[in-house]
């Protein structure tokens, strides 16, 4: 049975030529949808892993209650000193470890584009860099308190132009010296301009407000003893989470998007691709109809015939599926582009393209194989002989 | 016997195979119409931006404030009709998760501005105008809310804090306006710019952005320049552009969505050629006998070229109607969920896309079918009939 079984598949496999241009349509059709498919996912994957690299489960991120993003946010002078004494905030000799945050939002240009984009302009002190531990300089030097110096990020650098280290560039009404880039490998601070807290306040008439504390944890992960000292006290109208959370849930709004946006998009060219692979393989068991009752009269029985046509629509949708995505890990994987993420800025990330979303595409290819094949195959094992042979005839 | 009846004979001949070349044109069809009117609704704030009117911001970025002394400075350069003001709110219904935009305007010329977009029955504006809580709703906002007439609404901002304390302008519904045409947007509400600025915490006399008509288009960058230059070297530097311009740049900032749908829609018809195009090539290369009969009843070869190319047009227009038909249901569908009327407020099927699909129904109806027509024009009649 098993060698009928191997033969037949042979035998199908080998007749494939004999219907050239069909089944390469097929082919093609399904590296399309597969491509497509895996275009999406990287994007959206890409998006998640550049936000959810940026969060730390051992800092704590306090905003004005229901401002949900940074540039809403806004804290006074007074609510940092009183929440920064709340137990679950880490201390060191120099006191609390927190970083009051200003966040602003300035224009740049797009080098390739030219577009003017919303870029995050960030005010930070010392003690802000020392909760970064993951941030180094790769160019230049960091800016000097006081002075109207910037830093800029990676992507920055890489995606706009006029921050080439050196340069002079007017934000708001003053001039500012880029004199260093930064990486944060990979994550969204990346895509972000930096420069001395006071600076920023003074430069854009901002007082003593900002935008966002962050503070490190006693223990990571644990935010409770915040919340308590928030709760116990009228003045702190604040919410307060791990970084790692707040990144997560601003990631979740756009890469479900394109994910959910991906995948239907997907499944409704995957359709498509399928009446074109039926068609395919009816028109191939209506070809070698005279074959399969000739292999039907000299005693095959119905199953290894089942098979035949099933594995030939399966090799073709994974023909075609290996091809999309080898086409799509060319294309795509690694390609920089950016989007607005909520707080109205831009962000800058790579299309992923991992395993996982690599095998989401040839389950699909493998899906449209397996429905293409499984109802043309029906037909060919239950072929009448006496029929076949006067179809073939 | 018409060539009809026998185009459709030919066409149902094969049951199985027409209906899987009518479903993968369908398909390709469905995905034209929704993402063509996806692409529209995107751009609709491009289109549906009047020639007249600017936009004055901060130099900085748009979401720096600017003051209120401007309005009137502006009020009185050469060549400004009129000019309003307003403030972005981040409106949403506590516990609800639906954000929405809403606008702090002034009430005695914001309806001016923006005369040819938005309409309001006359005595609902008095009654807006007149109320400091008064608050004006978009249809399309009412209808998500069920909000009517006299409706008093608690409104939370994710930005600002009343002084009171709390996140919350209490409002009450005055009007509900509508739009000038069917694609634009009413998923907003507007209230007094008085109201807000002196109840939230943020500063005083402090405007989001400001708007303007010009006496006359052409006259738009001669004002453009002339305002920038009066704030030039200030604390607020400002910069003005057209509606249209700014609507564009804002759209360009979440990245190429028109290549991307565009390159979305050329894989699907990519696709639906290849096979379709083929299926087409493979029924006349079986019917090739048949054809050759055709012929030697005496059908010209420009005849049974017609009959051919007329069977692929029939295909096309069969899937391609129903796939347009079907994206209409869909996108009234999905129009209707309250986040992507939030997201996509312009969403609909328009004539264009519709005009647009009916020229790609004829393009594909003549590219699956030339070929093969041409073959069945050339046939030779005793090749044909001595072939087995």
């Amino acid at each position: 049975m098993f060698a009928q079984i191997t033969s037949i598949i042979s035998m199908n496999i080998r007749s494939i030529p004999q219907r050239f241009w069909m089944s390469l349509a097929t082919v093609v059709a399904v590296a399309v949808v597969v491509a497509v498919l895996l275009a999406f996912l990287a994007m959206a994957n890409g998006f998640r892993t550049t936000l959810q690299g940026s969060g730390s489960d051992e800092l704590a991120i306090l905003l004005r209650t229901g401002s949900q993003a940074e540039i809403n946010s806004v804290l006074m002078r007074e609510q940092i000193n009183v929440v920064s004494e709340s137990p679950g905030i880490a201390r060191d000799e120099q006191g609390p470890l927190i970083s009051p945050e200003l966040y602003l939002i300035v224009d740049g240009k797009k080098k390739d584009s030219q577009i003017k984009a919303n870029l995050p302009f960030r005010g930070i002190d010392e003690r802000g860099l020392e909760l970064r531990p993951n941030m180094r300089i790769v160019q230049g030097r960091m800016f000097e308190p006081g002075k109207n110096e910037i830093v800029v990020g990676e992507a920055i650098q890489r995606e706009f132009s006029g921050f080439e280290v050196g340069n002079t560039i007017q934000l708001g009404r003053a001039q500012w010296q880029v004199v260093g880039v930064f990486s944060a490998g990979g994550s969204i601070f990346d895509s972000e301009l930096w420069a001395d807290v006071r600076t920023v306040q003074n430069q854009f008439e901002r007082g003593n407000t900002v935008q966002i504390v962050r503070a490190k944890l006693t223990t990571p992960g644990d935010v409770t003893a915040i919340e308590e000292t928030i709760k116990s006290d009228q003045r702190l109208n604040l919410d307060v989470k791990t970084e790692k959370a707040f990144y997560q849930e601003q990631s979740q709004g756009v890469s479900d998007l394109i994910f959910y946006l991906g995948w239907p998009l997907a499944i409704a060219m995957a359709l498509g691709a399928l009446a074109g692979a039926l068609n395919t393989m009816y028109n191939s068991v209506a070809q070698r109809s005279g074959e399969i009752a000739t292999l039907r009269a000299i005693g095959f029985p119905g199953l290894p015939v089942f098979f035949g046509t099933l594995f030939e629509s399966l090799v073709l949708a994974l023909l075609g599926g290996l091809l999309g995505a080898v086409a799509a890990y060319l294309f795509f994987d690694g390609l920089t582009t950016s989007t607005l993420g909520s707080s109205f800025t831009q962000v800058v990330f790579r299309f992923d393209m991992n395993a996982d979303v690599l095998l989401n595409g040839v389950i699909l290819a493998l899906v449209i194989g397996f429905i293409g094949g499984f109802f043309p195959a029906l037909r060919a094992a239950r072929l009448p002989v006496l029929l076949a042979f006067a179809a073939a005839a | 016997m018409s060539d009809l009846y026998l185009v459709s004979k030919n066409i149902a001949r094969n049951k199985l195979r027409l209906v899987l070349n009518t479903f993968a044109i369908i398909i390709a069809f469905l995905l034209f119409g929704v993402l063509g009117s996806i692409n529209n609704a995107f751009n609709a704030g491009i289109e549906l931006s009047a020639d007249d009117r600017l936009v004055v911001v901060n130099k900085i970025n748009f979401t720096q404030p600017l003051p209120l002394s401007y309005v009137e400075k502006i009020r009185a350069v050469e060549g400004v009709k009129q000019a309003t003001h307003a403030n972005w709110f981040g409106a949403y219904v506590e516990g609800s998760k639906i954000f929405f935009a809403g606008f702090a305007v002034d009430p005695a010329t914001y309806l001016d501005v923006y005369a040819d977009y938005l309409t309001v029955e006359s005595t609902q504006r008095q009654n807006w105008q007149q109320n400091r809580q008064g608050v004006l709703i978009g249809e399309k906002l009412a209808q998500t809310f069920g909000w009517k007439m006299g409706d008093r609404i608690p409104i939370s901002s994710n930005i600002f804090s009343n002084m009171d304390g709390s996140h919350v302008w209490d409002m009450v519904v005055e009007g509900i306006f509508t739009g000038a045409e069917s694609q634009a947007d009413t998923n907003y509400l507007l209230f007094h710019y008085k109201y807000f600025i002196e109840t939230q915490t943020f500063g005083s006399d402090w405007v989001g952005w400001i708007v303007l008509n010009t006496t006359d288009p052409s006259l738009n960058d001669q004002v453009a320049n002339a305002i920038d230059e009066q704030f030039a070297n200030s604390f607020h530097e400002t910069e003005t552009s057209s509606e249209k311009q700014f609507n564009k740049s804002f759209l360009e900032q979440l990245g190429s969505i028109g290549l991307i749908i565009t390159s979305v829609v050329a894989a699907a018809f990519f696709t639906l050629l290849l096979i379709v195009g083929n299926s087409m090539a493979l029924a006349i290369r079986e019917r090739t006998r048949e054809i050759a009969v055709l012929k030697t009843l005496g059908f010209s070869a420009k005849h049974v070229f017609r009959l051919v190319l007329s069977e692929s047009l029939l295909l096309a227009a069969l899937g391609g109607i129903l796939g347009l038909l079907l994206a209409q249901v869909l996108v009234q569908g999905i129009s209707q969920a309250p986040q992507i009327k939030n997201m996509l407020p312009n969403l609909v099927l328009t004539s264009d896309i519709f005009i647009q699909a009916v020229v790609y129904i004829v393009v594909l109806g003549l590219i699956t079918g030339i070929v093969p027509a041409y073959r069945a024009m050339q046939l030779n009649i005793v090749d044909a009939l001595s072939r087995r």
